[in-house]
């Protein structure tokens, strides 16, 4: 190789250890490496998207919310209450059990964050992770959205709370009082640590990692429920708690106060919610733009934003300050194009009520979008990785046990794998986002009937907030669609 | 291990897969995992453990799975048959979530924590340079099978070896003869706009050159690209060969949008599975590769006159003809890269014996053996083809497949000769200090 080509290289090298900003550790490396060398870019399955027309789609979407606004604001009020008020009563369903399935639940996280120290290294072997993220968090939500609050049964800590209650003699009653003021401000705080570590953090999969910090979360959890009271804490504190009931309300599965089920259409056990303090709000517009940031982070153009090569991602380690700014940033952002479009259409309407109020009704507009797009966002990682989860949840501690049969099943990651599988995971994505959307515009509508009687000044006071979800339906969309690493 | 009814079963010794593998954890004792019971009173006869550093997740994840799949195969095949110096073999994956930072930091568990014999199986160029260090500073053989130049440029060091898979530079250069002899002699090249590319870019043009061709044009594409419509017109009109090696999710719309620009009259093409490994060929928007050809290090389709061990070796890490894996006809294989765990593995395996290797305390003989290693012959061990080694370098040098489009599938057209991937030292490793 002649010193021209050479210095060609070291130059280029130079260059792109620059753009690429590695880790310190990393850049002496890159540097004094006079050859470059290659790194495998997998053409993946977004390569099969990118070949779709997805331009269409996000037209269509942002078509499909704007026609039903039309169409909403042009039907009788009365006509659609009625339609949402419709039930099919089902059976009754006591308390008694709870306790005991909550306790149920409690050992098998016991198990499973023993299974996080003591188990296989494996973050795809290792039941925690896989139950943890992909289980709970994307299949969790999901099931919640569709069936109603299952975690009130199933939580960790309601079981324990009430034996330990018991065991005091403290009954329901707490030592201590939260704060008014605190309002759901813990459940925030708790809610954006969790979301860090999920997205920033450079190894959330790790098992031990993982055990530490879900172990001393249940512990600090089940302590302040000691001290504030199970029913105080898990409505403001518990991040989870506050998320999965909030989703829940969007099931079409309800429970009255006599513990009677009935079925309801999607969203209309919404429409009977009270307005959230401003604390709620942000952690519903939190649970929105972190799964957002989620997908966003990915994308060719926020990592070209930074100046990272996505076709040679530096990994997490190397992202930690710009996924924290990003995570901060896509939440300041989404809150104030939401509080703008509330506090715009409360002017067009003629300002009738507080902002407070106004904004504390509509944000329940976002638990479909937030739904739609957790659904969407976490499709392929709940089809392939919960097989890895049957699999591992046979064989916890990787002793070669086979519990439920499921230990040497075969992992089908085909199953997302190819051009038939893209076409598919697409239009499922994209038909849950725009329905979530429209869904959406359909549960601002009903609040905006609550919050200004008169349908013509409703109609005006939801015009900006569905410019929003307009808006916001092509960006999912986008999202979904745009070139991404990995 | 269970049996039928899902209890436990003791007197099965052969590890599964499962077993070989999710291996043990932090605190899991040997005595309790079955198969090792025999083994659990000297530490003499306690397994070998291998800490794999695996691209479990980041965007390694596609690869990682196949080269799981492949250890996992190797490790059995191992064990099944006495394990190494009649040691069982134990595989302990660590995730580095293909990031260097955390590579680095999962070779220091290995060695600290986990006190695994060797550190093995790292595919990413940039996890194997950032974790490098690590390794040295640990003094634990790091075994890399990630067909970088970096191990043979000798700017690594004496720990780092790559014994199972051929170098870039080497690929590269192999290929020279057949395309100046088979496809034409005025090639133009477009290559992504970085440090994969500029393999391609810088090693290209002088191997060409000797064998009495040329490279006309070099077209650096922007790593961000999606669309490449504007760069085809500067494609000489003259252009015999287009040699190709774009990667990333935009590859497909890169081969769609030169069959647009081209229609049927088109130069020949040229590329390197790097672009296409675990995607189907026939996936839509590739027809337009139908006739041409590609480097691919081991064949991901069956091909007639494959060996006994190939075909031994393609049973025993589950993939089909196709290249995909059994049962499951969507999921493709990372073929051209994953063959290198299994081969490596032997390579161990060879280097402990030869070392009488007996524990952690006789790495630096484990390293001496393995650098006196020089040839490895084909066959169960290593059937992808026959290899040297370069033991100053801690580099392999093998044989490269060239792979026609024909039918929906690779049709092997021409095996290179190790010679043709030979290059000139250009270090030497031994001269560093244990």
């Amino acid at each position: 190789m002649g010193a021209p080509a050479k210095m060609a290289i070291l130059d280029s090298v130079s260059s792109f250890a620059q753009r690429c900003r590695l880790g310190l550790a990393i850049l002496p490396a890159a540097l004094w490496l006079v050859s470059p060398t290659p790194a495998f870019a997998h053409a993946s399955d977004r390569g099969h998207v990118l070949l779709l027309p997805t331009g269409y789609y996000l037209a269509g979407g942002a078509f499909a919310v704007a026609v039903s606004f039309l169409v909403l604001a042009l039907l009788p009020a009365d006509r659609l209450e009625s339609f949402w008020r419709r039930r099919l009563p089902l059976f009754a369903l006591g308390d008694s059990a709870r306790a005991a399935v909550s306790l149920i639940s409690f050992a098998g996280f016991a198990i499973l964050i023993a299974a996080g120290v003591l188990g296989s290294r494996d973050p795809l072997s290792n039941p925690l992770p896989l139950v943890i993220w992909t289980l709970l968090w994307a299949g969790g939500t999901l099931l919640q959205g569709v069936f109603g609050d299952l975690w009130s049964w199933l939580n960790p800590w309601y079981g324990p709370w009430r034996l330990a209650s018991r065991l005091f003699g403290t009954g329901d009653d707490a030592a201590l009082r939260l704060p008014r003021w605190l309002g759901l401000w813990a459940a925030v705080i708790l809610f954006f640590a969790f979301a860090w570590f999920e997205l920033v953090d450079p190894a959330p999969d790790d098992p031990a990692r993982l055990a530490a910090d879900a172990g001393l979360y249940w512990l600090l959890t089940f302590l302040a429920m000691l001290v504030f009271g199970y029913r105080d804490w898990s409505r403001s504190g518990e991040f989870l708690t506050v998320f999965f009931s909030m989703v829940a309300r969007f099931a079409v599965v309800e429970r009255d106060e006599t513990g009677r089920l009935g079925l309801c259409w999607p969203g209309a056990k919404l429409l009977a919610a009270e307005p959230l303090p401003i604390s709620g709000i942000a952690f519903l517009l939190l649970a929105l733009s972190s799964v957002s940031f989620d997908g966003l982070s990915k994308t060719f153009f926020w990592l070209g934003l930074f100046g990272i090569n996505p076709l040679e991602f530096p990994g997490r380690t190397a992202m930690i300050g710009s996924g924290t700014f990003g995570l901060v940033l896509t939440f300041v952002l989404l809150a104030a194009v939401f509080m703008l479009a509330v506090l715009l259409g409360r002017r067009l309407a003629g300002n009738e009520h507080t902002p407070g109020k106004a904004a504390g009704l509509l944000v329940w507009s976002i638990v479909p979008i937030a739904l739609a797009y957790h659904v969407a966002h976490y499709l392929t990682a709940l089809l392939v990785d919960g097989q890895y989860a049957l699999a591992a949840l046979s064989d916890p501690f990787a002793l070669g046990w086979n519990l439920f049969g499921t230990a040497d099943m075969q992992i089908e990651a085909g199953i997302v794998a190819g051009a038939d599988s893209a076409w598919w995971l697409w239009n499922l994505q994209a038909g849950a986002v725009i329905l979530g959307h429209v869904l959406a515009v359909l549960v601002a509508h009903g609040f905006a009937g609550r919050l200004h009687p008169m349908p013509a000044r409703a109609a005006l006071s939801q015009f900006p907030l569905t410019v929003l979800m307009i808006a916001y339906t092509v960006f999912g969309l986008w999202l979904l669609a745009t070139p991404t690493a990995g | 291990m269970a049996d039928k009814n899902g209890f436990f079963d003791l007197s099965k010794t052969a590890l599964t897969r499962r077993t070989a593998l999710k291996g043990l954890a932090a605190g899991a004792g040997l005595a309790v995992a079955p198969g090792f019971v025999r083994y659990a009173q000297a530490q003499s006869s306690a397994p070998i453990k291998i800490g794999f550093q695996s691209h479990r997740t980041g965007i390694g994840a596609a690869y990682g799975r196949w080269y799981e799949k492949t250890t996992a195969a190797a490790i059995k095949a191992i064990n099944a048959a006495g394990g190494i110096n009649g040691r069982q073999v134990e595989v302990i994956i660590e995730d580095d979530g293909t990031d260097p930072g955390r590579g680095a930091e999962v070779v220091g568990k290995f060695a600290t924590q986990h006190k695994t014999d060797i550190v093995f199986g790292t595919l990413f160029s940039h996890v194997v340079i950032g974790s490098a260090p690590a390794a040295g500073e640990a003094k634990i053989p790091y075994f890399v099978v990630s067909e970088g130049h970096h191990v043979a440029s000798t700017k690594l060091n004496r720990y780092v070896f790559q014994p199972g898979i051929t170098d870039v530079k080497s690929q590269i250069q192999a290929m020279a003869p057949w395309i100046a002899g088979n496809v034409g002699k005025k090639v133009t090249m477009i290559f992504p706009d970085f440090a994969f590319g500029y393999d391609h870019r810088d090693y290209l043009p002088p191997a060409l050159k000797a064998q009495g061709a040329d490279v006309i044009a070099q077209i650096a594409i922007p790593p961000t690209e999606s669309s490449f419509t504007k760069y085809f017109p500067q494609i000489p009109a003259e252009t015999e060969v287009l040699y190709h090696v774009m990667v990333g999710p935009a590859v497909l719309t890169f081969v769609k949008e030169l069959g647009e620009f081209y229609g049927s009259n088109r130069p020949q093409l040229f590329g390197f599975m790097d672009s296409l490994e675990a995607t189907d060929i026939n996936s839509p928007g590739l027809e337009f590769l139908d006739g041409s050809h590609f480097w691919e290090g081991s064949p991901r389709y069956a091909q007639p006159d494959d060996s006994a061990a190939q075909k031994a070796y393609r049973a025993a890490v589950g993939i089909d003809d196709n290249g995909a894996a059994v049962g499951d006809p969507k999921d493709i294989s990372t073929a051209s890269h994953m063959f290198g765990c299994w081969e490596t593995l032997y390579v161990v395996k060879k280097a402990m014996e030869d070392a009488g290797y007996k524990g952690p305390e006789d790495r630096a003989k484990l390293v001496e053996a393995t650098e006196a290693l020089t040839e490895f012959a084909e066959g169960p061990e290593h059937p992808q083809g026959p290899k040297t080694f370069n033991g100053k370098i801690h580099q392999c040098f093998g044989i490269q497949n060239i792979s026609k489009v024909e039918g929906g599938k690779l049709k092997v057209v021409h095996k290179t000769k190790i010679e043709d991937g030979l290059y000139e030292a250009e270090g030497d490793y031994t001269t560093q200090a244990l």
